[in-house]
């Protein structure tokens, strides 16, 4: 009798420790510090990290008159961060599987879909995972891993995937050459 | 001798007193009605001094404090001359290269330069509208490689044969 009202008493201690693993374990925000080491070793690297509060303050800044930026402000709408890291090497071999499966192994927690994986021993393997919270998409995370080549974008909150890609050659940035120096590389 | 009659007229008046009511009650009031003279100027115009005076203050209120937030505006540091001249590795490297730095690299800024003459939310204080800006350029930076990097995949999933193309749809977690 005794040890069942300990046990009664113990149970919700328990519940209220596990709780934030939980919640660790739906999180759609990767951590993604562990491939700062590779920005060293990388020709270019591209790292954006805009949590909630500088998202709110950058839509701040879109114009509902401008078409481009209207279309933007929707998309981000909700967000809340966008994470990337990008590098780019010289050579082969300059990142190691170790620190690919970092990420891919944040990925394997519940929750989180793998939508595409596309394997090529020639170009590398391109991934991309989306988060569900019930019906409803709650982060995406796009994982490009080629030879000379290691992407990680992690957006959190409610992507909607076709705004995003309506958005593609809309956006007023300028090419960033990734593409561009890939082909100039392969020729 | 009483002075009733002074006081409410009642009792014997004084001959003397009589005789000088009757010089003076020629000039007693006598009640009519008034009669204007029918050639008096009527003049209808109401004073509209305090109400044109109340408009031009919130006129000259008004004028000031537009003037006073245009200065406000333009005398706030554009904040892309303070990124252009932070010294960053790229700028030697072939402009069609993308920074090797987090922030926006210099040509990003050059392009984008339009969205910065925007008028800006002036609830945002100067320090914030500089990190906001950054913000948005590192945005659309990361949006643009997304939209690649997706569009990549697409390419690559139409091109793939059947034998590469790993099982869509599979869930993981």
């Amino acid at each position: 009798m005794k040890a069942l009202s300990r046990i009664k008493l113990t149970m919700p201690l328990m519940l209220l420790i596990a709780l934030p693993f939980v919640v660790k374990a739906q999180d759609p925000r990767l951590q993604l510090s562990s491939l700062d080491h590779l920005a060293g070793k990388a020709n270019e690297t591209v790292d954006v990290n805009i949590d909630e509060r500088l998202m709110k303050m950058a839509a701040k800044l879109f114009s509902d008159k401008d078409a481009d930026e209207r279309e933007v402000k929707k998309l981000i709408e909700g967000l809340k961060g966008v994470y990337v890291k990008s590098f780019e090497f010289d050579s082969e071999g300059q990142y190691t599987a170790a620190d690919v499966e970092t990420i891919r192994s944040q990925l394997r927690r519940p929750g989180w879909t793998r939508m595409v994986n596309v394997m090529s021993k020639k170009d590398g393997n391109c991934e991309v995972y989306l988060l569900f919270n019930g019906d409803q998409i709650g982060g995406l995370a796009v994982l490009v891993a080629e030879d000379k080549e290691l992407t990680v974008v992690n957006i959190v909150g409610p992507v909607d995937l076709d705004k995003l890609a309506q958005l593609e050659g809309q956006l007023g940035v300028p090419e960033l050459g990734i593409e561009k120096t890939k082909k100039n590389n392969e020729k | 001798m009483k002075d009733d009659y002074l006081w409410d007229k009642s009792g014997q008046p004084d001959p003397e007193i009589q005789k000088l009511e009757e010089i003076l009650g020629t000039l007693r009031y006598q009640p009519k009605p008034l009669e204007l003279p029918e050639d008096l100027p009527v003049s209808r115009r109401r004073n509209y001094f305090p109400l044109l005076a109340i408009a031009a203050s919130l006129l000259l209120a008004l004028v000031a404090a537009g003037i006073w937030l245009r200065v406000r505006n333009q005398s706030a540091p554009q904040p892309d001359q303070a990124k252009v001249s932070t010294p960053s590795p790229v700028e030697k490297k072939p402009p069609e290269r993308i920074s090797p730095t987090p922030v926006a690299p210099k040509d990003v800024i050059a392009v984008n330069n339009k969205h910065r003459h925007k008028p800006v939310a002036p609830a945002l204080s100067k320090r914030e509208r500089e990190e906001a800006l950054a913000a948005k350029e590192q945005l659309m930076i990361a949006l643009r490689l997304t939209t690649e990097k997706l569009s990549l995949i697409h390419r690559k999933t139409q091109n793939t044969t059947p034998a590469n193309q790993i099982k869509n749809q599979h869930r993981v977690g």
